[in-house]
């Protein structure tokens, strides 16, 4: 089975992260991943300094490269052709998509968003305190027409700790509950491997990310 | 409406420029006039979001002059009013922001710089320090605070708003492009739960009554007839402004009274100064470390009483000396053991780079 | 010529008698607006802003609260006084380089996004205070000290038609209106209906007023009267050119 799947969310909520585990995950398994940087906000921002180390991990990556975007000045709101047919590639897809008022209307770009097997999944962390509870996220989500699951990426940084991690799990279950909306998972720095185990303390399923972004200077 | 925006102390993790939105409300800004500029846009994009839920305005303008005298107006008739911008947009701001120095306008500008000259890069650079510091056909009568962090945008942010207001002196916050996509763990407070008494604006225009009825006109200017008023009318302002440069002035140093090297910087720089400095530290190599946080005014005393301990610097900046002339102008006629220089316009600067080139100079 | 001898009440009497040079149409706009100051009661209420250029000198000229700001920057103080403070009335007021030059874009997107202000611009087809230079309203062969062949239309275009431009770009609720000060009972009321858009908060009131400027066009009265009224009118026709009812008047 193919894996369609983009992680949608704000700023500093993990959804590159996370983007980059779930891809090089699967390609561990040998198949042919592509990871598209989906962030028309700051295009050139994001995965750009990690391209080659990450293609090195066997990834296609469908990012921006320097040298491509000299010339387009102010860092704008640019999609890349090659983007738009992105889902009519084979193998797996999985799309890093930039935050922005305009919600899931940006899969409006994608030629066949529609089909059934992409599943659009919201890294929230409820240390941002634009989603730090029930109500907000909530709030927050409906912005999104459609979505397939959540995930419970709640961090500090380098000052996470477990009580925020638990915090997350609580609260993004809640949304999960209300809204009806499975929880994914909920995504952890590998370094709580020993402490947290195959699930959180509601069920969900734990990933542990590696650090990929800490590399590009933000 | 919402009630304040932030109920208690809480650790959040997010992006500067974030942060620069919500230290706006907690700081009880009023209104943002802007205009778009990277790297500084989500500062409006969050304000834009927040602003309704909490009684705010905003005005997105037609340009960055047109932001700069707004915000102006904004400040006469008595609001708590800022504005952010980058690059071109801080050039074009400095005609707003001499207005701001001869009126005594308080307006709070955020400055998240981008690479230069002209449109460069969107991405970072420490260029603007001339700008913001002298910028304008003035003597530099503003507050400017260079910050490294997250916690710093939003403590400073704050502050500049009281030392605006306080003093009436137009006052930056200057980062850069990275602090403002950069992500990492802060503290949000309300100012009053931890005993900062956040100034109260006051309207300049518009004030009760019927002017040359129930009190006076007022009528302000930046227009001068002859050379002997327009005298009478800057030098007090320079003697408020060095009055104010004692409270207002701020700076840090660590490891100054062993070093053999000190190294200078300001701004995100300094995260990458001081992680050298403990790594040579950890090698037994003694080096100390001043940051001035007030770029305007200036440490200079402070940086005096530095070198008469230990004079051999190596001063580091993503920019051609812009801090560079700040610091050797506060030096002026002391004997210098060593001045080294790490010049990178436009480019970060990393703690390993600086370890190696101290380890070098030493060897 | 003014119907009312008196000095308006919200005239500041210590800066009297003004600076304006003898036979300059300033004095008289800025009559027509004490008037109408008074006569709406709005002396409480109104900011004043002036510009960089002769405008300046009226930087004290009412018993109301003024701001002089920069050249071409007064619409953008006066908007955000008025975005910051809806309660007030804020009045810029500058000549036709700082509204139709320097100051054009402020001007353009104020009427874009229908500014609850209100703009004066004095039309007197010259820089005054900076020595008679040509501006964006010179007419054609008009010798000025940067045009001392006269403009030719060829080199640097044709005269800006201020309230024409703001018209059509300006939104319902606008009003806009060009009058001179050779036709004070008609500036009086088109001056009346523009404050009275600015209280209403219908949307963006603009006024050009065409004006005289005897001193450095070298002209004696009877030539001065005989240039606006002649040459200036051919250009720039007085009238009506958007009101929030959409009933226009000349």
């Amino acid at each position: 089975m193919r894996h369609l799947e983009a992680y949608v969310g704000e700023y500093a909520s993990g959804k590159s992260e996370n983007a980059i585990n779930r891809a090089l995950s699967l390609a561990d398994k040998g198949q042919p991943v592509s990871l598209v940087d989906l962030d028309l906000v700051e295009p050139f921002y994001t995965l750009r300094p990690l391209i080659k180390e990450l293609e090195a991990l066997g990834l296609d990556v469908v990012a921006w490269e320097t040298k491509d975007t000299m010339g387009l000045g102010e860092a704008g709101c640019i999609l890349k052709p090659e983007m738009r047919w992105v889902l009519k590639r084979p193998g797996h897809v999985i799309l890093d998509v930039g935050y922005g008022v305009s919600g899931s209307n940006i899969f409006n770009l994608l030629e066949g968003f529609d089909t059934s097997e992409l599943k659009i999944l919201a890294v929230l962390n409820v240390a941002r305190p634009m989603t730090s509870n029930v109500e907000d996220i909530i709030h927050y989500l409906t912005g999104f027409t459609r979505l397939d699951g959540l995930i419970n990426n709640s961090h500090l940084g380098d000052e996470t700790d477990l009580e925020i991690i638990r915090k997350g799990a609580d609260i993004v279950t809640e949304v999960g509950n209300q809204l009806g909306i499975p929880v994914v998972a909920t995504s952890v720095d590998e370094r709580f491997r020993d402490v947290l185990g195959e699930k959180d303390h509601h069920g969900n399923p734990v990933r542990y990310l590696k650090r990929y972004m800490e590399r590009a200077f933000w | 409406m919402a009630e304040k925006p932030i109920q208690e102390e809480k650790k959040v993790f997010m992006t500067g420029n974030e942060v620069i939105a919500w230290a706006a409300l907690a700081a009880g800004a009023d209104i943002m006039y802007g205009y778009p500029i990277t790297p500084q846009n989500e500062i409006m994009h969050y304000w834009t979001r927040l602003a309704p839920k909490y009684g705010k305005k905003f005005l997105q303008t037609e340009d960055e002059l047109s932001a700069g005298f707004t915000t102006l107006g904004g400040v006469l008739a008595g609001r708590k009013s800022f504005s952010a911008t980058a690059g071109p947009g801080t050039t074009l701001f400095q005609e707003p922001l001499s207005m701001a120095e001869m009126m005594r306008i308080p307006a709070v500008v955020i400055i998240q710089q981008r690479g230069g000259p002209s449109t460069a890069t969107v991405i970072y650079s420490q260029q603007e320090v001339n700008m913001v510091t002298y910028g304008g056909n003035g003597e530099g009568w503003r507050v400017v605070y260079s910050t490294a962090t997250h916690q710093e945008l939003y403590d400073y942010t704050i502050k500049s708003f009281n030392t605006a207001w306080k003093y009436r002196f137009p006052t930056f916050v200057l980062g850069d492009g990275y602090q403002a996509k950069m992500r990492e763990p802060l503290v949000m407070y309300n100012p009053e739960d931890r005993g900062i008494e956040m100034v109260d604006p006051v309207a300049s225009v518009g004030l009760p009554g019927i002017p040359g009825k129930d009190r006076s006109a007022v009528h302000l200017r930046n227009t001068y007839s002859v050379e002997e008023e327009l005298y009478d009318a800057t030098m007090p302002i320079q003697e408020d402004y060095d009055r104010m440069a004692k409270e207002v002035v701020e700076w840090d140093e660590r490891n100054i009274d062993d070093a053999d090297v000190v190294i200078i910087s300001h701004g995100v720089v300094s995260r990458a100064a001081i992680a050298a400095m403990n790594r040579l530290r950890d090698k037994g190599i003694k080096v100390g470390y001043f940051r001035p946080i007030t770029l305007r005014p200036f440490p200079d005393e402070q940086l005096r009483k530095v070198a008469e301990k230990c004079s051999n610097f190596v001063l580091v900046e993503s920019a051609l000396g812009q801090l560079a002339r700040l610091v050797k102008a506060a030096l002026f006629n002391m004997p210098i053991e060593k001045f080294d220089a790490v010049y990178k316009p436009g480019v970060g600067i990393t703690a390993e780079e600086l370890v190696e080139r101290i380890e070098n100079a030493l060897k | 010529m003014a119907e009312n001898l008196a000095m308006p009440k919200s005239w500041n009497v210590e800066t009297k008698p003004h600076k304006f040079c003898p036979g300059c149409g300033h004095g008289l706009v800025l009559k027509v607006l004490g008037e109408v100051i008074d006569e709406l009661g709005i002396q409480d209420r109104m900011v004043f802003g002036v510009d960089i250029g002769c405008s300046l000198l009226a930087w004290d000229f009412f018993n109301v609260d003024t701001v002089q700001t920069h050249h071409g920057r007064t619409n953008p103080v006066m908007v955000g006084i008025k975005r910051a403070n809806p309660d007030l009335l804020p009045i810029a007021y500058m000549g036709d380089g700082g509204g139709y030059a320097i100051g054009s874009q402020h001007l353009v997107n104020s009427a874009f996004r229908n500014e609850k202000i209100m703009a004066i611009v004095v039309n007197n087809v010259n820089y005054g205070m900076t020595g008679g230079q040509m501006s964006p309203t010179t007419l054609p062969g008009q010798k000025t000290e940067t045009s001392p062949y006269g403009r030719d239309p060829e080199e640097t275009g044709n005269p800006t038609l201020g309230p024409e431009m703001v018209a059509a770009i300006a939104s319902p609720g606008a009003y806009v209106a060009r009058a001179t000060v050779s036709n004070m009972k008609q500036l009086k009321r088109y001056m009346k209906k523009a404050v009275e858009n600015l209280i209403a908060g219908n949307g963006f009131s603009f006024l050009e007023v065409i004006s005289s400027c005897p001193t450095n066009w070298r002209t004696n009265a009877k030539q001065t009267w005989a240039f606006m009224e002649e040459d200036m009118a051919k250009y720039f026709k007085t009238g009506e050119l958007r009101t929030p009812d959409e009933s226009k008047e000349g």
